[in-house]
């Protein structure tokens, strides 16, 4: 069938008609091969304007569409919902800027005319070689995995939960709860961890809604947002889990780099964070030798200039621990040193405070070492000059990191980590729960440090995400624009499959050719530039397409 | 159950509310007091830590909130009062004429250049001018115009009507009225953001000697939709050799670090580095504080590019022949500095109407003015139930953490449709 292709022009009121001279514009495009009818019109994107085009699409039997007018920025998808309603695939449609490309930056009509003619000449000699799209439709699982039992992980459970979805939680550890468990206060409420998490743990145990997996781990992660299927290791059963997204709360670690030892650790008396968290807890505060000690020193950044951030937490729990001891011991001496406070938060300076005003001494240094044999030496420096002071006790507050081993997991989701070993969220400021893999999230630690309120607001964020994009009973619509390897002129050099940053190019082993897995495709286009055999076309942008515009657009 | 919610707020919290739930089958009423969405973000050039510009980030977003079908947009539009309880809000939106319609208007511009009256640009820190039928920036959106009737000579009782006489879309009603709207909904959220502090304390010299600037003036000058085209100027249009930046002002009078100053000053070392290359960048700090996996070697960029840091106890700005001298306290020694260039990097405070506002509502504010959440883990919860709050109304974030409250509020909410 021959196509009858018909091209619209916008006046935009005054905006192009008085730039762009109609009259020469149609003169030049009226005899183009297959062109049926050429309108114009005073404001297509108007009620009137839309009718105008639905109308003559059906009164000539219009097959493919060029609507040369303002940028398809502001007005691609009015379009393409007009070409729909006229019973148009809306991909047989291409826009041609010629408001702010041409009428709004020339000031000479003749130039600004001739630059419209050869922008709509351009969108005509592509869009003869546009396909049809067609939208798909899948069925999507609204049932939800979570990796990692602490907070986190809970908090999004619990949030899933009570809005009726079926939770999977995998946990790696013999119980829930996390690091968590180990503390005995929170700041700045100092209220009882154990009690918090514990309280959340009944929660999460009293719900029917809510499968537990203890001492258990991902091995396996096939399929896409809405149907994944997970194979889950539990000590050595295995056993596969459908669900419809991903969440990962694998939380942290607490430094323990070189460093540690530059820090004094392996001296007696000298603790990390998490081993004076468990001394508080047996209820006493003493040395080794079973003394409640006369001084205690707090040193902060333990780990910042290896891990090259500062993981906004330490400062606060280390002022936390001066309570712990202060509490106990109201006249030991205690010494902070820090390299400069984060206390980035509305209570948090008040925290700092009162806890000063009990009589910690904070000191600001420049840099520090710990030595000693029997007991702990602390030699600094700071603006004033060099200093040495002995204690009975040293506590180590060190920064976060990512769990060891993390790294099989990001493999086997194949999501990206950052130098440290961090997940990548899908955009640091916009996107900061979600990753480049649609349908897996991150949330809590696992993304970057941060306290327990701001990963209890993430576990929330997640939550929210699910329950907004994976309603039961609604279909997912994914991409169209998407990547097709032709099996005859792969190579199989797996090339495409490294650049893909959303696993959506496999490889076929009988067959030695890449795959595109159509569901996970975003239309990127990174394979096909990267393909050294010319194997890949995007739909939408095949090479064809964007030749044929290019040529006109440089004539 | 009314199946509709109201986000007060359409900044970068508030739109992203709006579209999680419009996506859920929510049918939104988004309020925004000025006339136009992207709250302060859009004031910025670039966001830190990827110098990622700004209005290029939220425009599609804001692109998706006015295009969405669930999601109406109330521009120039106030809560006026609130009734009822979870499940059954009656609210009322008191909303201002903008005397020029939103759907027949193309955002054109043609109606300005006609308009006999320049005043000073509030949006642009009162560092550029308008018209009295205006857009805030050039790329506002909705970019619809709104007359400013304190200033339209039409509107003072002259005989004008050159905005009207150009626009080719009969756009413009100087005969719209305000429009007293009344809501029911589920949920509330309140994510009506903060303000930055104009420093009145004199020992900042704000306001007494040129070439002192805030944080978002500093911002307009930088822009490249701004006052000054992007070009960094003094007020005698010249450029300056030697710029301060003094963080942490207002920390030690409103009683908290509002973590991001630091990081926004490094960003505007960045910015004067980038345009003067030459130009002398001292920061005058009291604690870095960088929080974040990838804040620290943001930091470390800019120190490269030979910044210099000075860590202060005391600090003041005054004149000294037609420059400026920092007067400070360092290690407990009395130092002194010219610049010929300030920029107060203030904290973040709730806005001045916080209390009335928090009356209409039913909620309560906390010690800092900032809405006060019902527990400290639960801080999007406000202490009335199905009010929500988020963003920096609760307390002061950068954007990422905004925007995971933002999607906390809306999992909130959509739980609140529960079982």
């Amino acid at each position: 069938m021959e196509d009858k292709i018909g091209i619209f022009l916008c006046e935009c009121g005054p905006n192009i008609a008085e730039k762009v001279d109609f009259d020469k514009v149609k003169e030049a495009i009226k005899n183009l091969k297959s062109v049926k009818f050429i309108g114009q019109h005073k404001l297509l994107c108007s009620d009137d304007g839309k009718k105008y085009i639905v109308n003559a699409i059906k009164e000539h039997g219009l097959t493919r569409l060029v609507i040369a007018a303002c940028s398809p920025k502001q007005h691609e998808l009015t379009f393409m919902k007009v070409c729909e309603e006229a019973g148009l695939n809306p991909y047989l449609f291409q826009m041609a800027n010629i408001r702010e490309h041409c009428a709004w930056i020339i000031e000479d009509k003749k130039e600004a005319t001739e630059k419209a003619i050869q922008y709509i000449k351009s969108a005509y000699r592509r869009v003869r070689y546009h396909e049809p799209l067609e939208k798909k439709e899948i069925e999507a699982n609204p049932d939800v995995l979570v990796i990692g039992g602490g907070i986190t992980g809970l908090e999004v459970s619990l949030a899933l939960a009570q809005s009726n979805r079926k939770v999977y939680i995998v946990e790696k550890s013999s119980e829930l709860g996390g690091k968590l468990k180990e503390f005995n206060k929170i700041f700045t409420s100092m209220r009882d961890a154990k009690s918090f998490v514990e309280d959340k743990i009944k929660l999460v145990e009293q719900e029917k809604q809510i499968e537990v997996l203890k001492e258990s781990e991902v091995e396996e992660v096939l399929g896409y947002f809405g149907n994944f299927i997970v194979k889950v290791k539990t000590q050595s059963k295995e056993s596969e889990l459908k669900v419809g997204a991903i969440v990962v709360a694998t939380g942290y670690e607490l430094f323990d780099g070189d460093s540690l030892a530059h820090y004094g650790y392996g001296i007696d008396d000298v603790y990390t964070a998490l081993e004076f968290e468990r001394m508080v807890k047996t209820g006493k505060i003493l040395t080794k030798k079973g003394e409640p000690p006369k001084s205690v020193a707090i040193i902060h950044c333990v780990g910042r200039k290896e891990c090259g951030y500062c993981s906004g937490v330490c400062c606060m729990y280390s002022i936390k621990f001066a309570r712990y001891i202060k509490e106990k011991m109201k006249d030991a001496e205690v010494i902070e040193f820090h390299r400069g406070l984060t206390l980035p938060d509305k209570n948090y300076e008040k925290f700092y405070k009162d806890t000063k005003a009990l009589g910690v001494n904070y000191i600001y240094v420049k840099d520090l070492l710990i030595e000693g044999n029997t007991k702990p030496i602390i030699k600094y420096k700071t603006e004033e000059g060099q200093f040495e002071k002995q204690v009975d006790m040293v506590v180590l507050a060190q920064a976060m990191v990512p769990p060891k081993g993390i790294d099989k997991l990001a493999k086997t989701l194949r999501i990206a980590q950052d130098k440290s070993g961090f997940f990548i969220e899908e955009h640091p400021k916009l996107a900061p729960i979600s990753t480049s893999k649609e349908g897996v999230f991150i949330a809590g630690c696992a993304q970057g440090p941060k306290n327990i309120k701001e990963s209890i607001v993430q576990a929330g964020a997640v939550a929210g995400r699910i329950l907004s994009s994976l309603v039961p009973g609604k279909k997912l619509e994914p991409e169209v624009r998407v990547s097709q390897i032709s099996e005859s002129l792969c190579i199989g050099c797996q090339t495409c499959i490294k650049v893909c940053n959303y696993g959506a190019i496999y490889f076929d082993e009988a067959k030695r050719v890449s795959r595109v897995n159509e569901v996970l495709c975003r239309g990127c286009g990174n394979c096909v530039a990267s393909c050294p055999s010319s194997a890949i076309q995007l739909k939408h942008f095949t090479d064809r397409e964007i030749h044929e515009e290019i040529v006109e657009a440089t004539r | 159950m009314h199946n509709s919610v109201l986000v007060i707020g359409g900044g970068i919290t508030g739109m992203e509310v709006s579209l999680m739930l419009a996506n859920a089958g929510k049918k939104v009423y988004l309020v925004e007091k000025s006339p136009i969405i992207g709250g302060n973000v859009i004031k910025c050039e670039h966001v830190f830590p990827n110098l990622e510009c700004a209005t290029c980030m939220i425009a599609p977003k804001q692109q998706e909130v006015l295009q969405n079908p669930d999601i109406e947009l109330l521009t120039l539009s106030e809560v006026k009062e609130v009734k009822g309880k979870v499940g059954d809000f009656k609210v009322k939106i008191h909303k201002k004429a903008r005397y020029v319609d939103l759907v027949n208007c193309i955002g054109c511009g043609a109606c300005y250049e006609p308009c006999p009256v320049s005043v000073k640009n509030e949006y642009e820190e009162n560092l550029g001018e308008r018209k009295a039928i205006y857009v805030p920036y050039a790329g506002s959106l909705p970019n619809v115009p709104l007359i400013d009737t304190d200033n339209c000579l039409r509107f003072k009782g002259e005989d004008c009507q050159a905005c009207k006489e150009a626009c080719m879309f009969e756009a413009i009603n100087f005969d719209e009225k305000d429009e007293d709207i009344e809501l029911e909904v589920d949920a509330i959220v309140v994510a009506t953001g903060f303000k930055l502090s104009i420093p009145s304390d004199s020992k900042y010299g704000y306001g007494k000697f040129d070439d002192v600037y805030t944080a978002y003036e500093f911002e307009r000058l930088f822009a490249s939709n701004g006052p000054t085209n992007g070009n960094i100027y003094k007020k005698d249009g010249t450029t300056p050799k030697s710029v301060a930046i003094i963080h942490c002002v207002g920390r030690e009078e409103r009683g908290y670090c509002s973590r991001i100053c630091c990081m926004y000053s490094f960003k505007f070392a960045h910015y004067i580095k980038e345009k003067i290359k030459e130009a002398k960048v001292t920061q005058f700090y009291r604690e870095i504080c960088t929080p974040g996996k990838s804040y620290d070697k943001f930091v470390e960029e800019i120190k490269k590019s030979g910044v210099e840091l000075i860590k202060f106890e005391e600090i003041e700005v005054a004149p000294k022949n037609g420059s400026i001298e920092i007067k400070y306290k360092a290690n407990g020694k009395e130092k002194v500095l010219s610049v010929e260039m300030v920029i107060l990097s203030s904290v973040l405070e709730p806005h001045d109407d916080k209390n009335q506002f928090a009356k209409v509502l039913g909620i309560e504010c906390d010690e800092y003015g900032f809405y006060k959440e019902k527990d400290e883990f639960e801080p999007v919860l406000s202490t009335k139930e199905g009010i929500f709050i988020a963003g920096c109304a609760q307390s002061p974030k950068d954007i990422e953490s905004c925007v995971a409250q933002a999607q906390e509020v809306a999992g909130k909410i959509l739980q609140l449709y529960g079982r």
